[in-house]
């Protein structure tokens, strides 16, 4: 009894320990001699409760003098030498990486009610990477809701769907967050015969993926104009495809990103849609391992996972795996690594190595395109921020503006000064609040005058100082501020001499820079005019 | 609605860091041997800081008007010229003359950092080129070292008092009465001026082995801020846990100086000092900490650290048991900052999903 006692107490204040050092880049290796965080991870198993405990920052010189306390106990320093030369197995974490205050609790209790019904949607033609679609309504006709609109000619792209009963007004150029401009067919919504905006209801736990072929799940994914929701907006249908084949799935429930929570309350809410659509994208791409991955600042919905996991049919092998609580951890190739502890190779996509990435509210999108035939045209949102009224989560039709959202949630306050459509760190800022939002906008965030003023731009840009923060913080290991200095001076070759292109645009290195750099805007810049070069 | 709306590539928020709080941090981390200076020194350490603080800022302003920057004022803010008038005055002798400490300090700005362009710019680091500039033009003064005033009695010396002293005029003869205000300061060679009189002797280094505490507490004559190890560590340790530095450089020049050390030891410890001795006497606890450690003039990947750090203090032996100098801090820093381009090149990062391929 007194033995698990103390040894409960010493894993205490190693998890105490942990919690205070965020990793350092050689954690990413292990079986090699490592730093502090790495001794811990593996007496940290046992104390998953304690995890949640987040430590003050002028508390890690107590727990300096822990880890001295633990090492002068002799009988603990066979483990934690032991972790120091093998290094921890059970969990991988990826280089680099931020950790910024997460905002969650904002609306991590709010659950996911009706969102407003438009009187005008605009229902954008490119809401995708790939080819725009052709719309195939013209001026003046009626049209019912999920009736196609837009048309997919092109290998990579996806139709678009009209979300709602009304009439076309026309078919013209709107604000595009990413595009700046793009067609849009922008519907006058009809007074009456619109359905309500309630959210659908979980799903049953006992679905049978057998019921449906593979190529019915592909045909119904393709039609539905499903794209995937985390924020890429890669059509779904190619990547769920057989070939090539997969060999793991990993459904990404991470949301590393400060203040969104809509697939957090996806999870606990329809843990059971989530399950059904990972067994359809299993059954299609024919995935042999399955991980769902949260990071564990998201206790609940590890909870819920896993408990929908016991009680659905046929999910007896699919695991949830807690992450380590960083940014950017839902980065595609972050996650693989973290994950399985392999790195997509640079410039080559997850299926090249046999992965599949999937976020969860593509899940449940799929989950409904098949079994209930529904088209995606709503989605769950965050409408967030500390200059908003009423923050909260909605389910709103795709096509919505983003005045009309802020004006649902009670207004801005005075404070308000940025709205950014996604999160803080990769989020677009948009100076036209008429913008519509699309399959992939995961949240509305409003920022304060006093959040961004701490940002770099607000301040004077002063010189670097080479101090390294950048490239310790860079996820993909580049060495952002060379990249960055070498596009300020217009010199592309160099900053791909410093492999600009495998950039993933985290904005990480931003977000520690002392000297107030934008270094992640310049890498982007470079990037944009490396496009433009190789066009000529 | 919004009155105005500000648009701005992200990330939009950042944390909360600017150079004026890294530097602050370091001018923190040396207030730890700066009252260990003012213990053994007493106003010798408060003049000599002020003054080198005082003229490397005011030098600053000047370069910064004479170029015309829209922001002359507001760029002193970052504090990174306080940060090199407090290493500079810590790196010369305490009863040095005030007005050699305003030359160094004005080369060391003028010279060392602005005619490059400026904080972030500049090769060499400006504590080290000030301290070469006042070494080279007032070489006697930069050697005469004054013991603290918590002794009064003469150092440990080595068998007989003769011979032991270094050569210059002003240390010639059992120790020359300096008076200044109110205390009775003598000077004396330094522990390592002693073990290079061993090495040229080839003897006797044994009994310098004796002086470990002292030399670790601070208590011999040497330089303003760099006697006491002690204080350098608990600096050094407080920029660590802030994590204004890395562990990586201070621990690569300690250890390989150790290296070093203890191989010239090892093959005769007649000769050659304790490598124990070594790490503690002399600039190396505040090269290791504090000037090495200079994010703009040393290595910006881990691994060119480690080669920096290993340079610096194999340099920095070697100039100590083989070269002509006593002490060889300043011009293994100087040496390295000058290969750093060099070493980030050779350390270039390979982005973590590897090479891409070539056909691109």
């Amino acid at each position: 009894m007194k033995k698990t006692q103390a040894y409960k107490s010493v894993a205490f204040f190693v998890e105490r320990l942990r919690c205070s050092f965020p990793p350092r880049r050689s954690e990413a290796k292990p079986g090699r001699l490592t730093s502090l965080g790495c001794v811990i991870n593996n007496v940290s198993r046992l104390t998953q409760p304690i995890r949640a405990a987040k430590p003050q920052p002028i508390l890690r010189f107590f727990y300096l003098c822990d880890l001295c306390v633990l090492c002068g106990k002799s009988r603990y320093i066979g483990t934690v030498a032991k972790s120091l030369v093998k290094g921890s197995k059970n969990q991988f974490h990826f280089p680099g990486g931020v950790h910024p205050p997460d905002y969650k609790a904002l609306t991590k209790d709010c659950a996911i009610a009706a969102g407003p019904l438009p009187k005008q949607v605009a229902v954008l033609l490119s809401q995708h990477i790939g080819a725009q679609c052709k719309p195939l309504v013209n001026k003046g006709v009626p049209v019912q809701a999920g009736q196609m609109i837009g048309k997919a000619d092109a290998f990579v792209s996806a139709p678009v769907h009209s979300p709602v009963k009304g009439k076309v007004k026309e078919i013209a150029l709107q604000s595009h967050a990413v595009l700046g401009r793009c067609l849009a067919v922008v519907i006058d919504v009809d007074t009456e015969g619109n359905s309500p905006l309630i959210p659908p209801a979980d799903f049953s736990n006992d679905f049978d993926e057998n019921a449906y072929s593979t190529e019915q799940i592909l045909n119904a994914v393709a039609d539905a104009g499903i794209v995937g929701m985390g924020g890429a907006g890669f059509p779904t249908r190619i990547k769920i495809d057989p070939e090539p084949p997969k060999e793991t799935l990993i459904i990404n429930g991470c949301e590393c990103e400060p203040f969104i929570t809509c697939d957090y309350r996806l999870m606990l809410e329809r843990p059971n849609a989530v399950t059904t659509g990972i067994k359809l994208i299993r059954k299609a791409a024919g995935c042999k391992r399955t991980v769902i991955a949260i990071e564990d600042n998201k206790p609940r919905a590890i909870e819920a996972m896993q408990q929908a996991l016991k009680n659905a049919r046929g999910c007896e092998d699919i695991e949830v795996m807690p992450l380590k609580t960083m940014y950017p951890q839902g980065g595609e190739r972050q996650l693989i690594k973290a994950v399985l502890d392999k790195f997509v190779p640079t410039g080559g996509i997850p299926p090249a190595i046999g992965i599949l990435v999937s976020n969860v509210a593509t899940a449940v999108a799929i989950a409904e395109a098949v079994t209930q035939n529904k088209p995606l045209t709503h989605r769950a949102l965050t409408v967030t921020g500390h200059a908003i009224k009423q923050p909260g989560n909605f389910y709103v039709p795709i096509g919505t503006s983003v005045a009309e959202l802020i004006e649902f949630c009670g207004g801005l306050t005075e404070k308000g000064a940025k709205v950014v459509m996604g999160g803080p760190m990769t989020g677009i800022a948009i100076g036209d609040l008429t913008s519509p939002i699309t399959k992939t906008t995961g949240s509305i965030t409003i920022l304060t005058k006093k959040q961004i003023g701490r940002a770099k731009h607000e301040k004077r840009q002063t010189a670097c100082i080479r101090c390294g923060r950048c490239i310790q913080a860079c996820p993909e290991n580049l060495n952002p501020t060379k990249i960055a200095h070498a596009v300020m001076h217009n010199m592309l070759e160099t900053a791909q001499d410093y492999y600009m292109s495998a950039c993933i645009e985290c904005g990480c290195c931003s977000y520690v820079c002392p000297a107030n750099i934008e270094l992640a805007g310049y890498i982007k810049t470079g990037k944009a005019l490396l496009v433009k070069q190789k066009k000529k | 609605m919004l009155s105005e709306i500000k648009v701005t590539p992200a990330p939009h928020i950042s944390q909360a860091l600017s150079t004026r709080r890294v530097m602050g941090d370091v001018c923190i981390g040396l207030m730890f041997p700066f009252i260990a200076a003012c213990y053994y020194f007493r106003w010798y350490a408060v003049t000599l800081t002020a003054t080198c603080v005082v003229s490397c800022v005011v030098t600053e302003l000047v370069c910064n008007l004479l170029r015309k920057k829209d922001n002359s004022l507001e760029s002193l803010g970052d504090l990174s010229a306080v940060v090199t008038g407090i290493i500079l005055a810590f790196s010369v002798p305490p009863a040095f003359p005030i007005w050699a400490a305003v030359i160094g300090s004005i080369f060391a700005i003028a010279i060392g950092k602005m005619v490059f362009g400026g904080l972030g710019c500049n090769i060499f680091n400006p504590a080290m080129a000030g301290r070469a500039f006042v070494t080279a033009s007032f070489g006697i003064m930069m050697t005469t070292w004054t013991v603290p005033a918590t002794i009064n009695h003469e150092m440990p010396t080595i068998g007989a008092t003769e011979g032991v002293y270094t050569t210059t005029e002003a240390t010639k003869g059992t120790g020359k009465a300096v008076k200044p205000i109110g205390y009775d300061v003598r000077t004396e060679a330094t522990p390592l001026a002693h073990s290079k009189e061993a090495i040229k002797n080839k003897s006797k280094a044994k009994a310098l082995n004796g002086q470990i505490k002292a030399a670790f507490l601070g208590e011999v004559g040497g330089c303003l801020g760099e006697t006491s190890a002690l204080a350098l560590l608990i600096g050094g340790v407080f920029l660590l846990i802030r994590k204004t530095i890395d562990i990586h450089i201070p621990l690569a020049v300690l250890l390989s100086a150790f290296v070093f050390a203890a191989i010239a030891w090892l093959i005769d410890d007649n000769v050659y000092m304790s490598p124990v001795v070594h790490l503690v006497s002399g600039g190396l606890f505040i090269c290791a900490f504090f000037i090495a450690t200079d994010p703009v003039t040393a290595p910006i990947t881990i691994k060119g650290m480690w080669l920096f750090g290993i340079g610096v203090g194999a340099l920095t032996m070697l100039i100590r048991i083989i070269g002509g100098y006593p002490g060889g801090v300043m011009y293994s820093v100087l040496l390295m900052n000058a290969v750093t381009p060099m070493l980030d090149r050779l350390c270039k990062l390979t982005p973590a999903g590897g090479k891409p391929n070539a056909k691109r």
